[in-house]
């Protein structure tokens, strides 16, 4: 059994840019589940369904979750309150782990909750990535100097960075829709040729992946190879 | 309310800005509040930045001035950032407060195509000042969540800004070793 776990900031992506027909496609070829959590579910499905402008997309999602295609925590045994006791516990330490005059809050419910079942599915043993486009999340558990950095950069002030809470957020896999459309290429999922990979890829940054051009050009490239994985 | 004589100047500034019609000057000022309401997410700091925005936007708009409704409300605008300012000088936090909200009561009274126009350039604002807090290093739900809007909004909006996508801190594991981690899962 292996799983990966759905932020919102993928899941809308996909979306706005009509690639769930390609999510179903990269859903019948994992051997595991599709997860995501209830503060996610909030996000994609509950608060959209109430805005106008976005009822169509939270109808697709919500169908996803109909269809089985994204599953709930419960589907893999994790009951979700023990996944709410968990976030608190992960908001709590990301949110003080930087302070300028006080602690800086930088993770909602959601993303916080990504990381809970992560880890409650590796005491499981159950082997997951989490996908998450926005970049503060993703930061936090791969290069958290590199946060720490921007926020300095960004608001004109000495941080301070609560050091040992970096160990919290360590071990964790990411990937984002980038690599999801890149796999969904490689197993011949999306139907278009003739420059597709490029055309994706830009696509997904424009809706919300935070992958840089030069990170484009760069997965480009690989795509044009025959390397195997 | 977190930096209160900033707050004062931005809005002292902005007038003087309106006097001279200069709007691109009133759209800087609008993001001078951001690193605090990155730091602190005081609603206050928040409310100003899209107010001043706001403001931008619409005195850009010169087809606006036609429309029913108009006089009223830009001068009920300006009056209450009058108050505003007065009530900043007298350190009286509960009058400023009031008038941020006064402003959003006069969309509310508008009618036909300018309630519309305002009302949409005040959602356009809250995403722009959302975009420059997630540009910040607070995440996409943290951020939503601070100005009221969707996560849909602000990643539409925020993928199409390079001061984000191209951060160079972003960077935070080669591209192969990525795609490979992906792959891998699919096998």
């Amino acid at each position: 059994m292996k799983a990966i776990i759905f932020d919102a900031s993928t899941m809308i992506t996909l979306t706005m840019n009509g690639l769930l027909k390609e999510f179903r496609g990269l859903k019948k070829i994992f051997n595991g589940k599709f997860l995501i959590t209830k503060d996610v579910k909030k996000e994609i499905v509950d608060k959209p369904s109430r805005i106008n402008r976005f009822k169509l997309e939270a109808l697709k999602l919500n169908e996803l979750i109909s269809d089985k295609v994204l599953e709930m925590s419960s589907s893999v045994g994790i009951n979700p309150v023990i996944v709410s006791q968990k976030t608190e516990e992960f908001k709590k330490i990301a949110n003080s782990t930087f302070t300028a005059e006080k602690e800086i809050h930088i993770l909602d419910s959601g993303e916080a909750s990504c990381f809970a079942l992560s880890r409650l599915l590796d005491e499981k043993n159950i082997q997951n990535v989490l996908a998450i486009d926005e970049r503060t999340a993703r930061m936090l558990g791969e290069k958290p100097e590199n946060l720490h950095k921007l926020l300095e950069r960004k608001l004109h002030k000495k941080i301070t960075a609560k050091k040992e809470n970096y160990e919290f957020f360590k071990g964790f896999k990411f990937i984002r829709s980038s690599e999801l459309i890149y796999v969904a290429y490689k197993k011949g999922i999306i139907g278009l040729k003739n420059g597709v990979l490029e055309a994706l890829l830009y696509a997904v940054k424009f809706k919300g992946c935070a992958i840089s051009n030069e990170e484009i050009n760069e997965i480009r490239t690989i795509g044009k190879g025959n390397r195997k994985y | 309310m977190k930096e209160r004589d900033n707050i004062l100047r931005i809005f002292q500034e902005t007038k003087e800005a309106i006097k001279k019609g200069d709007s691109a000057k009133i759209k800087g000022l609008s993001d001078q509040t951001i690193n605090t309401a990155s730091l602190t997410h005081d609603p206050d700091n928040i409310a100003v930045a899209v107010i001043v925005y706001s403001l931008s936007k619409i005195l850009e708009r010169k087809e606006y001035k036609k429309l029913p409704g108009w006089e009223r409300f830009y001068k009920a605008y300006i009056k209450a950032i009058d108050k505003i300012i007065s009530a900043l000088k007298k350190d009286d936090e509960k009058k400023v407060r009031e008038n941020l909200k006064l402003i959003r009561k006069e969309i509310g009274k508008l009618s036909g195509k300018l309630k519309k126009y305002i009302q949409d350039v005040f959602t356009k604002a809250k995403i722009n000042k959302a975009s420059k807090i997630y540009e910040h290093g607070i995440s996409m739900e943290k951020t939503a969540s601070l100005l009221g809007i969707t996560m849909f909004d602000l990643a539409q909006y925020a993928g199409q800004k390079e001061e984000i996508s191209e951060q160079r801190e972003a960077k935070t594991m080669e591209v192969r070793e990525r795609i490979k981690l992906a792959m891998e899962m699919f096998k």
